[in-house]
């Protein structure tokens, strides 16, 4: 191997002799992120909300004042007060205790549904986008097809033929956002896979699979990213609606969807059973978006310092 | 790992270590709207023979969007050619398994016109340097391998200390050298440059053109240097070769081609070429061609010149002129009926030959 | 002279980086009057792409600090309204970006983003947007206009895009133009075209221009005044005849020393400015050229920034300036 020469007119400074400083750390540099996400209020004010929720759904058995399902008929639909803050349901129990409790159904529902749908989604969505043709067109007629089914039919259908519960409500709200994700990720890569940056990774020798993760991926996530974030929220949402369906988890053991379901019919004497879980979805589908957007921000090298030599 | 001579080259026969015969890249033409149908082909490059010989450093000029990035990254494979051939080393490029492709990626680089496109906004100047090695497994181990970068960003002119920063803090010159950085840190035998010194204020440029120049004495890289910029391409080139509507059309040694152009596109070229002395610049006489440029869809019948040409003259439209030897220095080809009428007929029946080139568009 | 369409005063920016301040601009001033060009040179890295952004507000406010003044017809930039900004931006000032992609929109077509500008600053239909579109696409020189309006970014080659943002920065006939390396990705004939052009438009509209450039032919051939800037500071100012005939700034002398020519063939190596030009985080505290220069023919050179001072006369009624403690040895 010949070593390239040095020109002597190139370089007047001698090479500085201490180990480069700035040798680049091979991963993205989570403290850093971190250290840039805290500066960012919204977003880390929505992240401190979201590890308090699940460290909630995580601990909720030494949290939670009552069980799941200590009922006492003593104490039918009470307003809120110091012993019961978010008040009690039509069976006597605490719905503070059931909020907690059933954060851990309402969040694994959300978290696993959407992990399924990004990881299938993004992996379709990425073929598709970057590998074209025949590729392409199989692949996104079928999600065509998918994305045609009305979702709730869809879920519906995925719930008759396997039944009801957690599991299957994951399935079938995963199955649902398949398409969207691979939609997202297919138009992200389009884009991305176009720039020149791509093509001159490709004259160096890298293969495909280092394109595909090294350059493409990464600058075609913010989208993903966000499409995350707003899933989140909706997978949430859809546990509620599924549950309000009587097709999600099953009675009695709490989730904030069936809690929100099951409220319903005590609206008007008592607003709390509905408004107490329906806070929770709110807070933590809003925290979601917040992280979201505050994330693909920081992630983005441009908005670590700032840009130049552009306007848009 | 310079290239194997092959018991050196006979007299008078080049050595040649890539050669397009025939190369052809059409791109199909979509109609605006939704449905975007494919209305046409447009021939960015159309029927090219060049060989570049090894050591040398060839020039390629010509006008913007006749074709010489295309064709530089057709050379690569960077993009497929849809007809012809490239050999590179004596191998067939348009047909290289995954392995061949691999070393042919490391034995020949390039430098993208664009240094605001050509480099990953989310990958550090290191990062991007770094990944020829990375993917060739050259200089294995971290330390070597930051060590080597810096090593290349020096080469380059920039400051080592500049690895761990993102692309978006360097001006355009910078970039460019970054990407140059990149191209050079495997160790090619044949590098394109596209427009690699356009950005760069001329002492970086001839900085840039100086460590071109020895690394070709030193280790025979061969160049294929694209440029609008004709005075640099005089100075680093053996040979020039002009493009113009997606064909090669002149070719010859660097000095008979700027001395004495045999076809009146090039005599335009490089009339055009602007003078850093005002006085001279203000008294310098320009060959002003006339009508607009056909488009590389449209490509005139004949001589793709003939519309613009100040001496078209009766043959052109209807022989389309082949390359021959011109003018008294060796090697000096052109493609124009004034030296003889030779080339193939015109048939008569090729849609997309319009007799006039101005006609307006649907 | 004639009233100026852009008075640029002290301006100065400082970039905030995670390795301190970077001091990019540093006290730049100068004035563009009506229908003239001035040429903004300098080595790469030296501001001169800062310098431009900061007057249209185009740098984060969130990391970017410009002070001084900049005033177009009367209105300074820099304080002005982002609304107020926006207005300005076309009719006032087209601006045409060293990286032709980032002005771009590569998911729209051509046509799209002229007409757009176009019908946001004037009253023109759809249809006579397009047609204008299509006129100025031709003017430009692309060929086959009718057809370009359709086609994407990235279908187009690298010289054909930056025509396309040309296009753009002069579909409102501004009063002031920055072209920031405009033509780098022309060959010689469609640049000769793209500077007849806006000569045009500079005798028929009175249009100021700053010219960003590398291409000192380019210099010679449209210039009225020449501005060398070095490590964010004007070094040289004057006449492009003064500047380019009889550079005073050892700079500027060792830039035009780099120059090949078409004229000769020689097999020696270019003439260059060793080293490398400071880092903006960390400038010296004397000359900016300092470390670089081979006269330091002063001994203020090295703790002493020099002023911006007439070192002749001039030729055409503008003094020649220069920042350098050593203006005695004439250009030779
Ligand atoms: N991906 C593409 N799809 C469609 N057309 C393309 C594509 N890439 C290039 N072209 C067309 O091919 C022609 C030649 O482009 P190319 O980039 O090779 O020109 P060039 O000679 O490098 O010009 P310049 O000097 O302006 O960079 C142009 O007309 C361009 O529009
Ligand atoms: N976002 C940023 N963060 C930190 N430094 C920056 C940033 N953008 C530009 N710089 C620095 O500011 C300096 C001036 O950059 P600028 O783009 O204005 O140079 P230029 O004179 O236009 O050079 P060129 O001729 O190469 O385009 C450079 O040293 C560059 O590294
Ligand atoms: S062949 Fe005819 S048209 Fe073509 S360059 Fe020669 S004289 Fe001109
Ligand atoms: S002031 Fe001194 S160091 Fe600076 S350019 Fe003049 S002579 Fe050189
Ligand atoms: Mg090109
Ligand atoms: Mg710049």
């Amino acid at each position: 191997m010949t070593q390239l020469p040095t020109p002597g007119a190139t370089p007047a400074a001698p090479p500085p002799s201490e180990p480069l400083p700035t040798a680049a750390p091979p991963r993205p540099r989570w403290r850093e992120t971190l250290g840039l996400l805290a500066r960012n209020p919204t977003a880390a004010v929505s992240a401190v909300v979201l590890v308090l929720i699940v460290l909630m759904a995580v601990f909720d058995e030494t949290l939670a004042p009552d069980g799941p399902n200590d009922q006492d008929p003593s104490r039918q639909l009470q307003p809120p007060s110091w012993s019961h803050p978010f008040g009690t349901d039509e069976f006597g129990r605490d719905i503070l205790s059931r909020v907690v409790l059933g954060a851990a159904t309402s969040l694994r529902v959300g978290f696993l549904s959407v992990a399924f749908a990004l990881v299938v989604g993004t992996l379709i969505g990425l073929l598709a986008g970057y590998y074209g043709r025949w590729v392409d067109d199989t692949l996104m007629r079928l999600m065509d097809v998918l994305f045609a089914f009305p979702a709730v039919l869809l879920a519906i259908a995925i719930v008759a033929i396997r039944g009801a519960g957690p599991a299957n409500a994951i399935l079938a709200i995963g199955i649902v956002y398949v398409p969207i994700f691979a939609r997202v990720t297919r138009a992200s890569v389009l884009g991305v896979r176009e720039e020149v940056y791509v093509r001159a990774s490709r004259s160096v020798g890298a293969s495909d699979w280092r394109l595909i993760t090294r350059h493409v991926l990464p600058n075609a996530a913010p989208p993903i990213i966000v499409q995350t974030s707003i899933s989140l929220a909706f997978a949430v949402l859809a546990e509620a609606a599924l549950s309000f369906l009587g097709l999600g988890p099953r009675r009695p053991n709490p989730s904030w969807g069936l809690m929100l379901a099951d409220g319903r019919g005590f609206i008007d004497q008592a607003w709390w059973y509905t408004v107490f879980p329906g806070l929770a979805i709110v807070v933590t589908v809003l925290c979601f978006n917040l992280l979201g957007d505050g994330l693909r921000d920081v992630l983005d090298p441009r908005q670590r310092t700032l840009m130049a030599g552009g306007g848009r | 790992m310079t290239s194997p001579a092959k018991g050196g080259p006979a007299e008078g026969a080049p050595d040649v270590l890539v050669s397009a015969r025939g190369l052809e890249v059409h791109f199909p033409i979509r109609s605006g709207g939704a449905l975007r149908r494919t209305t046409g082909v447009l021939r960015a490059v159309d029927g090219v023979d060049l060989d570049v010989h090894r050591g040398e450093t060839l020039g390629l000029v010509g006008e913007s969007g006749c074709g010489k990035s295309t064709l530089g990254n057709a050379l690569l494979r960077l993009v497929p050619p849809t007809g012809g051939t490239v050999t590179f080393d004596g191998a067939d490029v348009t047909r290289m398994r995954r392995r061949e492709l691999r070393e042919l990626r490391r034995r020949a680089g390039m430098v993208f016109q664009d240094p605001f496109a050509s480099l990953d906004p989310r990958r550090t100047v290191a990062q991007t340097v770094a990944e020829p090695l990375e993917v060739h497994g050259l200089h294995p181990g971290r330390q070597a391998r930051a060590a080597r970068v810096r090593e290349l960003l020096q080469l380059v002119g920039l400051d080592p200390a500049v690895a761990a920063r993102y692309p978006h803090e360097f001006s355009g010159g910078q970039r460019q050298r970054v990407g140059i950085a990149r191209a050079l840190a495997g160790e090619p035998d044949f590098l394109v440059c596209d427009e690699a010194i356009a950005s760069l204020d001329v002492s970086v440029q001839a900085q840039v053109l100086n460590l071109l120049r020895r690394l070709q004495r030193q280790l025979g890289l061969t160049l294929l240097f694209i440029s609008h910029d004709l005075s640099a391409v005089r100075h680093v080139s053996d040979r020039i070769a002009v493009m113009y509507l997606g064909r090669v059309v002149e070719v010859g040694p660097a000095a008979a081609v700027a001395a004495g152009p045999q076809m009146p596109y090039t005599r335009a070229l490089l009339s055009a070429v602007p003078l850093p002395h005002p006085e001279l610049e203000r008294s310098r006489q320009r060959i002003v061609l006339r009508g607009d440029v056909p488009s590389p869809s449209r490509v005139p019948s004949g001589c793709r010149f003939r519309t613009r040409c100040p001496d078209v003259f009766q043959p052109c439209p209807d022989v389309d002129p082949a390359l021959q030897p011109v003018g008294s220095a060796p090697g000096h080809v052109a493609a124009c009926h004034l030296h003889g009428v030779v080339g193939t007929p015109v048939e008569r029946e090729r849609p997309d030959a319009p007799v006039d080139a101005g006609d307006p568009a649907a | 002279m004639t009233a100026p369409v852009l008075e640029v005063e002290d301006l100065r920016v400082d970039l905030r980086t995670p390795r301190g301040t970077a001091h990019v601009v540093n006290g730049l001033s100068y004035t563009v009057g009506a229908g003239e060009t001035v040429a903004v040179v300098g080595e790469s890295g030296s501001g001169k792409s800062v310098s431009v952004l900061a007057l249209l507000g185009l740098l984060p406010a969130r990391t970017a600090t410009v002070t001084g003044r900049a005033l177009l017809d009367g209105e300074d930039l820099l304080t002005m309204s982002p609304e107020r900004l926006r207005q300005v931006r076309g009719p006032g000032v087209g601006m045409v970006f060293q990286d032709p992609m980032t002005s771009l929109n590569p998911v729209l077509t051509v046509g799209r983003q002229l007409t757009e500008g176009l019908r946001a600053h004037g009253s023109l239909s759809k249809a006579a947007a397009r047609a204008r579109a299509v006129e100025l696409l031709g003017e430009v020189g692309l060929p086959d206009p009718g057809r370009a309006v359709d086609r994407y970014p990235h279908e187009l080659s690298g010289g054909m895009r930056q025509r396309v943002v040309i296009a753009i920065a002069l579909s409102n006939s501004p009063s002031l133009l920055i072209a920031d390396e405009a033509t780098t990705a022309l060959d010689v004939t469609v640049q000769a075209q793209i500077l007849d052009l806006v000569e045009g438009l500079q005798t028929e509209h009175g249009t100021g221009v700053v010219w960003i450039t590398h291409d000192l032919g380019v210099v010679a051939g449209i210039a009225d005044r020449v501005l060398v800037m070095y490590g964010g500071r004007c070094v040289e100012d004057g006449t492009v005849d003064d500047v380019l005939e009889r550079p005073v700034h050892p700079y500027t002398r060792g830039l035009l020393g780099a120059l090949p020519d078409l004229a000769t063939d020689d097999e020696a190596d270019l003439a260059t400015i060793p080293g490398t030009p400071p880092p903006p985080t960390d400038l010296p505290a004397g000359c900016v050229f300092w470390p670089r220069c081979p006269v330091r023919g002063d001994a203020r050179c090295e703790t002493e920034q020099p002023p911006l001072a007439v070192v002749a006369a001039g030729t055409g009624g503008l003094p020649h300036r220069a920042a350098t403690w050593c203006a005695e040895g004439e250009a030779s």
